[in-house]
């Protein structure tokens, strides 16, 4: 159900952008073409990522992927000085979840009533060249959902002392995980315009597909803006597993239940004594 | 170093400590009888798998181990068959009962809770009573007494039930309400907890039914393979929570372990056997009530809001 809706924006995104594609095309044709000796100042920044599709398979215990670009028409002159930052934000499937707070009744821990998140990504990371607050205004960071602090989470929060509790608690819960994170100085430059960055995924790592924008900022502003995405889906015997797990589940309990009574026949065939 | 990712509890774990796990869970389920349910859904559960998952997939362990821990106890005249049936029906109704009660809590956010405490009270209950009974046993046994577990003459009030039947292995004639009663609750407990029920099935066929110990064992094992089964099939279509690697790993030990366990237990008498049970039950009890009554290092805890 949700990967049909995912596709279905997809399609509808890609259907919008080509329209709007073509409109600026049509347009630049009847616009005359810019004088040449204009000085190509616009800087532009390119990235992609190391692995496009990560296959879960049995042996996964994590991945660690590398995203990497350049800034064309950089105006910077030598590598460390600082024209230019990047902030890399990974971002995966969001997922409705139950927030619960274990309070003491009758001497005794019991979950409290929870508090519902609507939108909570699967997987968030910020990777920056610099603490990104130095690098932008809270302002445009939250503009462009970067940093966990200002993250919508699909749920109001704003003065309350105990959301601002649960909120985050939860944040805190996902950096455990890895799930959540937000390093500063993770992106470095080599050289005039190259940088890269590693973000490991870990093994909880929900499936779906997860974008990848890169903002490159010049004086606290967006430059330039670059885009990927990344598909985590599971493969080989996990995927069958999985599917089978979930479409044919009677089918699947059945299969269990064979397999355990296989192995205990196996077992004592192999070890009777006569 | 040998991680394994399991596709529904979705995270990785080790291969060997889940074999080894297996294996020591049916070690004990060869040596006593029963599932060792009570002790592998709690210890999954340390191990990070998440409880809904643990019940479900303990629960199809459990089928693999009784299987050969029958078979073993079937060659030796063991198996009450009539005995097993009648407990089987009622089982299955509580099985159903038990899936149901999980889902409508799991959706409270009180499963965990409601799972602890059930398994403090019953395993506290019923392993303070079978240490107190086996404890005395040996005592008379140390005192030169000779003691017959079986009081056939003794009549109580389960004799005066309708509905009576022959039970000619068990050489029992008695009422089939007891045990189809004893047969439900045990069902409700595997569905519930992911355990064989073996813990409360035995105590309640020596000391209710006054079946002989060694019968009580053979039937309890054949009797839990089919409720485990059950379970397995209902949580897997219910709710989602079986994990299939995984319980084949844990199965692999299991059966490995069992047949040690087979052979461990008859080296040792049968007070000595109830005794060293009803300290293990003794020992889960007290860790789970400690869990619950010491504050927990982490308050808060994430749940997807959807289980599918």
């Amino acid at each position: 159900m949700r990967t049909a809706a995912i596709r279905l924006t997809a399609l509808l995104l890609a259907l919008s952008m080509t329209c709007v594609l073509s409109a600026t095309l049509a347009l630049a044709q009847k616009k005359p073409p810019p004088p040449p000796e204009e000085p190509a100042s616009q800087e532009q920044v390119q990235s992609d990522i190391s692995t496009r599709e990560i296959a879960i398979q049995s042996n996964f215990t994590g991945i660690e992927i590398l995203i990497f670009g350049s800034v064309d028409f950089s105006d910077s002159r030598t590598p460390g000085e600082g024209t230019y930052d990047v902030i890399a934000v990974v971002r995966g499937p969001d997922e409705p979840i139950i927030l619960r707070k274990k309070e003491r009744v009758a001497g005794i821990w019991v979950n409290g009533p929870g508090k519902t998140y609507s939108t909570v990504p699967g997987f968030y990371a910020v990777l920056s060249t610099r603490p990104v607050r130095a690098i932008a205004s809270d302002e445009t960071l939250k503009e462009l959902g970067i940093g966990l602090s200002d993250l919508d989470f699909g749920r109001y929060t704003q003065g309350d002392p105990q959301e601002q509790a649960y909120r985050s608690a939860m944040i805190r819960l996902n950096e455990q995980k890895k799930l959540f994170q937000e390093r500063d100085a993770a992106v470095k430059f080599i050289g005039r315009s190259l940088f890269r960055a590693t973000v490991a995924l870990p093994v909880a790592v929900p499936t779906g597909r997860y974008t990848v924008d890169v903002y490159l900022f010049r004086d606290g502003a967006v430059a330039s803006k670059s885009q990927g995405s990344l598909q985590v889906t599971k493969a080989g015997i996990e995927q069958l597993v999985y599917a089978l797990a979930f479409k044919r589940p009677f089918l699947y309990g059945l299969v269990g239940v064979i397999i355990a009574v296989l192995a205990g026949l196996a077992g004592w065939f192999a070890f009777r004594r006569d | 170093m040998l991680q394994i990712y399991l596709p529904i509890a979705e995270i990785s774990v080790n291969l060997v400590v889940m074999l080894g796990l297996g294996a020591a869970v049916g070690f004990l389920s060869g040596m006593f009888g029963v599932g060792g349910g009570f002790l592998l859904t709690p210890l999954l559960m340390l191990s990070g798998i998440p409880p809904a998952i643990a019940v479900a997939t303990g629960a199809n362990q459990i089928v693999g181990t009784s299987v050969s821990g029958t078979l073993a106890q079937w060659r030796r005249g063991n198996v009450d068959l009539r005995m097993g049936f009648v407990l089987i029906v009622g089982g299955v109704v509580g099985a159903v009962i038990g899936v149901f009660l999980l889902k409508i809590l799991r959706e409270r956010g009180q499963a965990g809770l409601m799972i602890s405490l059930t398994y403090v009270a019953f395993l506290g209950v019923i392993g303070a009573l079978m240490l107190w009974e086996s404890v005395n046993a040996i005592r008379r046994a140390r005192a030169g007494k000779t003691v017959s577990s079986r009081r056939s003459g003794q009549h109580n009030w389960i004799h005066g039930l309708p509905f009576k039947m022959r039970f000619p292995r068990s050489r029992l004639y008695i009422s089939a309400i007891p045990p189809l009663v004893i047969g439900a609750l045990v069902g409700l407990l595997a569905s519930f907890l992911g355990v064989g029920g073996g813990f409360i099935m035995v105590p309640a066929l020596i000391y209710l039914l006054r079946m002989p110990t060694n019968i009580v064992i053979g039937t309890s094992i054949f009797q839990i393979i089919f409720i485990t089964a059950i379970v397995t099939l209902l949580h897997a279509t219910l709710n989602y929570t079986l994990d299939i690697v995984l319980a084949f790993l844990l199965v692999i030990g299991g059966v490995i372990g069992g047949q040690f366990g087979v052979r461990a237990g008859q080296k040792l008498r049968g007070e000595q056997l109830r005794a060293l049970l009803a300290l293990m039950v003794l020992g889960v009890a007290i860790r789970i009530l400690f869990d619950l009554v010491l504050r927990p290092s982490e308050l808060f805890s994430i749940v997807p809001l959807a289980g599918v």
